[in-house]
Formats: C-alpha cells, sequence, structure tokens
C-alpha cells in the first residue's frame, strides 16, 4: 500500500540528448513502457523535480507518439532554478513525477491554414503541432521562427526547414521581421499563434487583437506580472469537501490563504498561465485573471493563484 | 415497512433468471495511464489482477492509499455506456470509465452482499462504486453527476482465474 496518495504520472528519463544553444531534450518514458496519458498538439506538463521545484513544459512530440513526453530546456543560469535542476541534476534512468498533460490546440476541422510564430526556445509547442499537421495533412502550416543567429533544436527542425514548412529570421542578418506581415490577414479558415519573449508576444497581441479570439492561440513561458487590485475585499472560502472555511485577506491571493490554511494545491507559474492549481468553483461570483480558461471551463473551475471574489462567499471543489 | 419491500433471495432482481457476457477487459500497471484493453485478464484470489495497479501488494493506483479489499476487481455496466449517450450527449468508450470488466446484461447494482461468476471467477461484491473527480480530469468529459448510482461494483475475487471477453456472467445461488 502506497502511504501518500500518487499524485503524479510516475517516468523514467530514458534519454537526453544535447541540442545545441544551451538546450537539452529529454526523454521521459513509463517504467515498462505504456501509454502514457494523451495529450493535444502543442500541451504541456509540469514535472515535479528532485530538488522539489515544479516546472511547466511543452511537449514536442506529437500525440500519436504516445509512449513518450519529449521535452527541450535550456538550461537558463539566472532563472528560477528549474532548468538548472534537470541539465545539472537529472540523468537517465532518474525519477520524475509529471502532471498529466494540460492546453495544447485542438486542430480543428475548419482551419485550414495555420501561422505559428516562435521566438527562440518558443518553437517547442509547435513542434508538437507541425508534426501533428505534417503527418495528418489535416491543414496547412506555416511557422516563422525568430532567432538571433543560432536555430534551436536544429538537427529536429532541418527537415521542415527544407521543406519551406519553417521559415528561420535570423536578426542578427536581417533585423527583425515585420511581424505584421508574418501575422498577415485576418481569414476565416487561418489560425494564428505565438510563443516566444514577452516583448514579440505583447506584439502579437496588439495585431491579432481585432481577430475572433477563437482563432489566436498564445502560449507564454513566464506569468506576466501579478495585478494587483487596490480595491480588493476581504472574502471566505468555504471547501465543501473538507468542511473547512478559509479567510482570504484583501490583497492575499485565494492560494496564499489556502496554503496559509494547510490546504495542499499543486502550483506552478503561479501567474494564472499553465493550470496547475485548476480548482472546481460552485457557489459565488469569481473573478478569474487567468489567461488559459475558455469562457466554458470558467463556469466550473478557477485559477486559485490569480482569481479573486467578487461576493463575500466563494464555494470550492476542495 | 421495509420488511415488506426487501427483496427475498428467491424474489431478488440478482437471483431471477438472467445471464449477462464480459464485452471488454481493461487493465492499467498505475496510476493515471490508459487503460489497456485485454482479451484476457487473470484473476488472484484475495489478490487482484495481474499487472493491474490494485493489485494487493503491488498497489500503484490513484486510491491505493486507502486500501480496500473490494477494490480487487471492478465492473461496469455497457448499459450505462448507451445511456451516457443517449441522456446526456456524452460518449464514453469501455477503455474511459477506468473499470476492469464491461459487462452486458448483468444489473450490477443489485449486487451488492452477493456472489456470482464471472466466467470461471468467483466474486463477491463488496459496494456500488462512486464516480470520483480524478475520471473528470482524465477524461476532460464531464461524467461526474450523470454516473451518480450507475458507476459500477466493487469485488473481490473469491476464486481466481482466467477471465476472457465474451465469458458468461451468472448469479451463484
Amino acid at each position: 500500500m502506497s502511504a501518500r496518495p500518487i499524485t503524479t504520472v510516475k517516468t523514467v528519463v530514458t534519454g537526453i540528448e544535447e541540442a545545441g544553444a544551451g538546450i537539452k531534450l529529454f526523454t521521459l518514458a513509463d517504467p515498462d513502457r505504456w501509454e502514457l496519458p494523451p495529450f493535444k498538439p502543442g500541451a504541456h506538463i509540469d514535472l515535479h523535480l528532485p530538488n522539489g521545484l515544479v516546472r511547466t513544459y511543452s511537449l514536442c512530440n506529437e500525440p500519436a507518439d504516445d509512449t513518450r513526453y519529449v521535452i527541450a530546456v535550456k538550461r537558463e543560469a539566472d532563472g528560477r532554478g528549474g532548468s538548472r535542476a534537470l541539465h545539472d541534476d537529472v540523468g537517465v534512468g532518474g525519477v520524475i513525477g509529471a502532471s498529466l498533460p494540460r492546453g495544447g490546440l485542438e486542430p480543428q476541422a475548419r482551419i485550414a491554414r495555420y501561422v505559428f510564430l516562435a521566438g527562440g526556445i518558443g518553437v517547442t509547442p509547435f513542434l508538437s503541432m507541425a508534426r501533428h499537421l505534417e503527418r495528418t495533412r489535416q491543414a496547412d502550416f506555416t511557422l516563422h521562427l525568430i532567432v538571433r543567429e543560432e536555430v534551436p533544436l536544429a538537427a529536429h527542425l532541418g527537415s521542415l526547414v527544407e521543406q519551406g514548412r519553417i521559415v528561420v529570421h535570423r536578426t542578427s542578418r536581417s533585423g527583425r521581421p515585420d511581424l505584421a506581415a508574418l501575422v498577415g490577414e485576418c481569414g476565416s479558415e487561418t489560425m494564428v499563434a505565438c510563443c516566444g519573449p514577452e516583448s514579440m508576444i505583447d506584439d502579437f497581441e496588439r495585431l491579432t487583437a481585432a481577430w475572433p479570439a477563437a482563432r489566436v492561440h498564445i502560449e507564454r513561458f513566464v506569468a506576466p506580472p501579478p495585478v494587483i487590485d487596490p480595491d480588493a475585499k476581504p472574502f471566505t472560502l468555504s471547501l465543501v469537501r473538507s468542511g473547512t472555511e478559509i479567510h482570504v485577506r484583501a490583497g492575499q491571493t485565494m492560494l496564499a490563504a489556502l496554503q496559509e490554511g494547510g490546504i495542499d494545491i499543486a502550483t506552478s507559474c503561479c501567474g494564472g498561465i499553465c493550470g496547475a492549481c485548476k480548482v472546481g468553483w460552485i457557489e459565488g461570483k469569481p473573478v478569474h485573471r487567468d489567461r488559459i480558461l475558455s469562457p466554458y471551463e470558467r463556469e466550473r473551475y478557477l485559477m486559485v493563484c490569480v482569481a479573486g471574489s467578487d461576493a463575500e462567499r466563494l464555494v470550492l471543489d476542495l | 415497512m421495509l420488511d415488506t419491500i426487501s427483496a427475498s433471495p428467491a424474489q431478488s432482481a440478482a437471483q431471477l433468471g438472467w445471464t449477462g457476457v464480459v464485452r471488454f477487459l481493461h487493465l492499467a500497471p498505475r496510476a493515471f495511464l490508459p487503460m489497456r484493453a485485454a482479451e484476457t485478464v487473470t484473476l488472484v484470489a484475495g489478490k487482484g489482477i495481474e499487472g493491474d495497479r490494485y493489485m494487493i501488494g503491488k498497489e500503484e493506483g490513484f486510491y491505493s492509499h486507502k486500501p480496500e479489499e473490494g477494490r480487487q476487481v471492478t465492473l461496469f455496466e455497457l448499459e450505462t455506456l448507451v445511456a451516457l449517450k443517449r441522456d446526456a450527449g456524452i460518449e464514453l468508450g469501455p477503455e474511459e470509465h477506468r473499470r476492469n470488466v464491461t459487462v452486458e446484461g448483468v444489473p450490477l447494482n443489485h449486487f451488492v452482499g452477493r456472489r456470482f461468476w464471472l466466467g470461471e471467477t468467483l466474486l463477491e461484491a463488496t459496494r456500488l462504486s462512486v464516480p470520483c473527480r480524478h475520471i473528470e480530469e482524465i477524461t476532460g468529459k464531464a461524467i461526474f453527476d450523470p454516473l451518480i448510482n450507475r458507476s459500477g461494483l466493487n469485488c473481490k475475487i473469491l476464486q481466481g482465474g482466467i477471465v476472457r471477453v465474451g465469458d458468461t456472467v451468472r448469479n451463484a445461488a
């Protein structure tokens, strides 16, 4: 019998590949090579690292490749510690807990063409999508990859570059490309998506502000800074399953209040973009503030790291 | 008044004339992993299914921290999958409900506390399964509410053996 509940998918590191530019590709698999929980193209997982950190990474392989999770990790010497832990402390044979995959793009029947804009290592979520679309031939796509000079994961992108499906823009040679020209006009059968540095995503958001929301997709690696609401009021969380009430002070996050109350919540980005802390709500008026839940999902779920309450009492499925 | 409405053994639905059939068999070695279909599974008396996550002594299931004798093998009605589509418009496959055995023609809800034959194996039902949010998390489908009161049956294995797709399910009177 396990002493504690199993909360993650057990994976073993079966391969580590140097992929240039300070990037390593890690392949994770079930200990018996059983099929892993399925995912959508471009989905991400949280890894529960040996040092206790929980970090989110995009899956690079495609959904049909269902016995592996492949992630590309660039070592960020000044980052928050996740990439250093993976690069420096994790070897082949190491056991890592993973969350169920989240997010990604569900290929839609009515979309005939995808335009992906990636900055540097931001190419990773689109690799999965590109491979999926290349195999299924479900829709046309172009991936614009903007790099300073060196192409990340070059060995894995080569054939798609040769086919013209990936267009590399080197800013060291030709300056920054005109994003507006790459995004193009809003077409009824076109979907655009972007992943890269914050400034690039900001530009992309401005360019696509008039597009229907369902045809624009943004993948963020870094959570935007938290919004401080000067008019925030205290409220009470009522937890139906544990029969507990938790008081949230004015300006305090729901997550902090729950953790103070001894409630164990999985977290990762703490900025409303990764989805790790998704919790069901039953009654009340949540203020969402996250960047990933759809309107339909918001009728049932919220992200406790950024959500607030517009009523004195909010009932959660905890 | 309960005396007048409680079924006597001879009159209960579980003992009226019926036979059912095993339609699908599924197992998974660890929590969260997709259930894999099998043509046969091996039931071990007092333990569980060989290779499954709830086999006693090798537990790696989502609920393994809460030991339960009746989790050795779990059953589900094919009719519930049909009802989910008919009543709630939800397509749920037999690999998605995460019970081991999908049967057809077996009134599972009547079997709590009773014994029945699953192929050559003898089971005793301990309690009704209940739906859980875990299944919603894995499937991404809102099936918690529609599965209340029809989420299958938990059983312990009194006599082990091999169960095959197509095996007969019958009462052990």
